[in-house]
């Protein structure tokens, strides 16, 4: 039960010593490499080292949930970890319930974390794996027995308490691991990615049981992971990382309904939000976008923050949701189905408008009979979409909004 | 292939085969056996004369005459302490090695250089050292000189064991609230415990079994048992029964060890970390 506060953090990693003996002139090789392959993590390669992190400003509210997201190598695991003292931190400050932390070790930040390959302690039992904080710190032993039981019991693993963790399935390893965060009753709770390496239905479980242990044991978490719905269903708040910065920080709410910007727009939600390159245009005073030969006029709402914004006429990339876009009978876009995919109760169409590719989300008992199984490659729909449910971004990426 | 279906001539097959093999390593071991337990004079016999009484007497000689108590007090003390010595400090730096950010190449080449100077070139230097600081016929001198093959030969070999223990048991337990020595000792080193029997065990052998350093730094008073059973070929020829009293001897130790510590041999080799 901790505020945390982390302000203007930044790290670097220091050069390895290979990269050390390639010379800086290879570093900028590799560097215009990486900007070639757009795919790669584009991290800063500085004189210092790899910048993992920067300009990181956040502030997390007492018992808040605070998730981390964003793609491989964007520098979660590293913010992560200097939170929890593992790694320096190379500029800024960290505080924890309002104390400067930055150069205290991990065991006197009273912080518990849960690592992503569990690091259980192979040579003690479940037990002792839960108790061995608590011996660290000389609690007494009977409160420690009380502690470790009402935490086996709190995680179902009581009746394993005796076996060590070799002997446990994927599933029961994370509930130790886990527990041996719980009987610390830490300020705060770290977790890195703790149910990536759990099977997708076993994952699902946990996710639950997670939100359901934050009821009960109510204090500060910071989750990391790169799975969107992990970061939707458990976050009070989000925060979205690419490359090292802060894309964005918002409730799930906001993030799905209002991202900052191109790449948090494509990011959340799956499918992929639909882009198409186009233009903000002005006729009579009144906006609208023009796609496909037909006009998107934009709502009353958005016109109103035009004015206010003082919003020009500019070129634009618009984005719609899978789920906004509507087949319609009459009017619209005709658009051709490539691939329809069955998702049980919904059906992703991946379809194609004047050689671009648009996926749209519907509903299968809200099709025609014949139609609910799926459309045929080839077949011809016709799609609709409202202004109001338009995202649109700038040339810089940004959203106009 | 089926389990446990072999064919009876198979196995007998296999068997004869083992033991022959068996034999192949075991003769000379059994011919010292034999030599050290009849006379002299029996010993010097060829062809040999199978039926002979056996006796004691070579091992008496050796014992009493010899002074070959006091040779066995000097190997097992020599050897005992720079094994202990290298493991301690070897435990302690590969451990550190280890856990270092970069893949410390130079820091482990050099470690590993150190093994492929052979140790005859090392001889003279190293007595020159020695004298020079006055510590000759010491015990000490030995235990130094081994020190420079043991210690590498340590961090060696617990490099893998310690890469084999994930840098997050380190990570978690800090955060559990350990020092870094706790870390070690209540974390690592109970992981690591096989792996240094297994090594400590190797560095008590080669100490044990050492000649050339011993033949030039040791005295007198510090002479061990592979100098003293080397100086049992004197000018008059070869004291062959006394030679193989003292081999047994000196082999004793070594076997019953190696029965004692064979569980943690074992071990060592199963070693592994949950992951
Ligand atoms: N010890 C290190 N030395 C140098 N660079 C490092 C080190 N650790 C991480 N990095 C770099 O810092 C960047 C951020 O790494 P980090 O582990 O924080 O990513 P992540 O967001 O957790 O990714 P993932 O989802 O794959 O775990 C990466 O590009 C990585 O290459
Ligand atoms: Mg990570």
């Amino acid at each position: 039960m901790a505020t945390v506060t982390l302000k203007g953090i930044k790290k670097i990693y220091p050069l390895s010593d290979d990269d050390k003996k390639k010379g800086k002139k290879g570093l900028f090789k590799k560097h215009e490499e990486e900007i070639e392959h757009e795919e790669k993590v584009n991290l800063q390669i500085t004189d210092q080292g790899t910048v993992a992190v920067q300009e990181f400003n956040l502030d997390i509210a007492d018992k808040e949930f605070i998730v981390l997201v964003g793609p491989s190598g964007c520098g979660k695991s590293t913010t992560l970890r200097m939170i929890a003292g593992l790694e320096t931190i190379s500029e800024g400050e960290l505080y924890i319930d309002g104390q400067l932390v930055n150069n205290k070790p991990p065991k006197d930040r009273d912080i518990a974390m849960v690592f992503q390959n569990y690091a259980l302690y192979p040579h003690m039992s479940v037990y002792d794996n839960l108790a061995f904080a608590l011996k660290i710190r000389k609690t007494p032993k009977d409160i420690i027995d009380k502690k470790v039981r009402d935490a086996a019991e709190i995680l179902g693993i009581t009746e394993y308490l005796h076996r060590k963790p070799k002997a446990l399935s994927g599933g029961q390893r994370q509930r130790v691991a886990i527990g041996r965060a719980i009987v610390r009753e830490p300020q705060v709770f770290l977790m890195d990615e703790p149910l990536s390496n759990l099977d997708a239905k076993l994952r699902n479980q946990m996710r639950a049981e997670i939100i359901k242990l934050r009821q009960r044991i109510d204090t500060t978490f910071i989750y990391v992971t790169h799975d969107q719905t992990e970061a939707m269903t458990l976050g009070d708040r989000i925060v979205i990382m690419k490359d090292g910065f802060i894309q964005q920080i918002g409730t799930p709410y906001e993030v799905f309904h209002h991202p900052a910007n191109l790449f948090v727009a494509g990011f959340i939600g799956t499918p992929q939000m639909n882009f198409f390159k186009t233009e903000l245009a002005e006729e009579n005073g009144q906006y609208y976008v023009p796609l496909f030969g037909v006009k998107f006029p934009m709502d009353a709402a958005h016109m109103e923050q035009i004015k206010e914004k003082g919003i020009k006429p500019q070129e634009i990339t618009m984005g719609i949701r899978p789920e906004d876009v509507s087949i319609c009978y009459e009017g619209g876009v005709e658009a051709t189905v490539d691939v329809c995919e069955m998702m049980g109760s919904s059906l992703h169409i991946h379809t194609t408008i004047e050689d671009k590719e648009i996926v749209v989300i519907a509903q299968s008992k809200e099709l025609p009979e014949d139609k609910q199984l799926g459309f045929a490659h080839g077949d011809k729909i016709r799609l609709h979409f409202d202004g109001h449910v338009l995202h649109l971004f700038g040339l810089d990426e940004k959203n106009l909004f | 292939m089926q389990l446990g279906k072999r064919p009876v001539w198979q196995t007998t097959l296999i068997y004869i085969g083992l033991i022959l093999v068996c034999l192949f390593f075991l003769m000379p071991l059994l011919w010292i056996l034999r030599t050290s337990l009849i006379t002299k004079a029996e010993a010097y016999q060829i062809p040999p004369n199978f039926n002979v009484a056996l006796t004691l007497e070579n091992y008496i000689e050796v014992i009493s005459d010899n002074g070959f108590g006091r040779y066995y007090l000097n190997s097992a003390i020599v050897a005992l302490i720079s094994t202990v010595l290298s493991v301690v400090l070897g435990a302690m730096s590969s451990y550190w090695l280890s856990r270092q950010p970069g893949n410390m190449t130079g820091a482990k080449l050099a470690i590993l250089a150190t093994q492929m100077i052979p140790p005859i070139v090392l001889v003279i230097p190293i007595n020159t050292m020695i004298r020079s600081v006055g510590l000759n016929d010491t015990w000490m001198a030995l235990v130094l000189a081994y020190l420079t093959f043991n210690l590498p030969y340590v961090i060696w070999m617990l490099l893998g064991f310690y890469d084999n223990v994930s840098k997050e048991l380190d990570e978690a337990s800090a955060i559990d609230g350990c020092s870094s020595l706790q870390t070690f000792f209540k974390v690592i080193f109970p992981l690591i415990a096989p792996g240094m029997m297994a090594t400590a065990v190797y560095s008590f052998l080669v100490s044990w079994n050492e000649f050339v350093f011993a033949l030039v730094l040791s005295g007198n008073a510090t002479r061990t048992i592979p100098v003293a059973i080397a100086a049992l070929e004197t000018q008059n020829g070869v004291k062959i029964a006394e030679l193989c009293a003292s081999t047994i001897l000196a082999i004793l130790p070594i076997v019953l060890l190696s029965s004692f510590i064979k569980k943690y041999l074992v071990n060592g080799l199963t070693f592994g970390s949950i992951k």
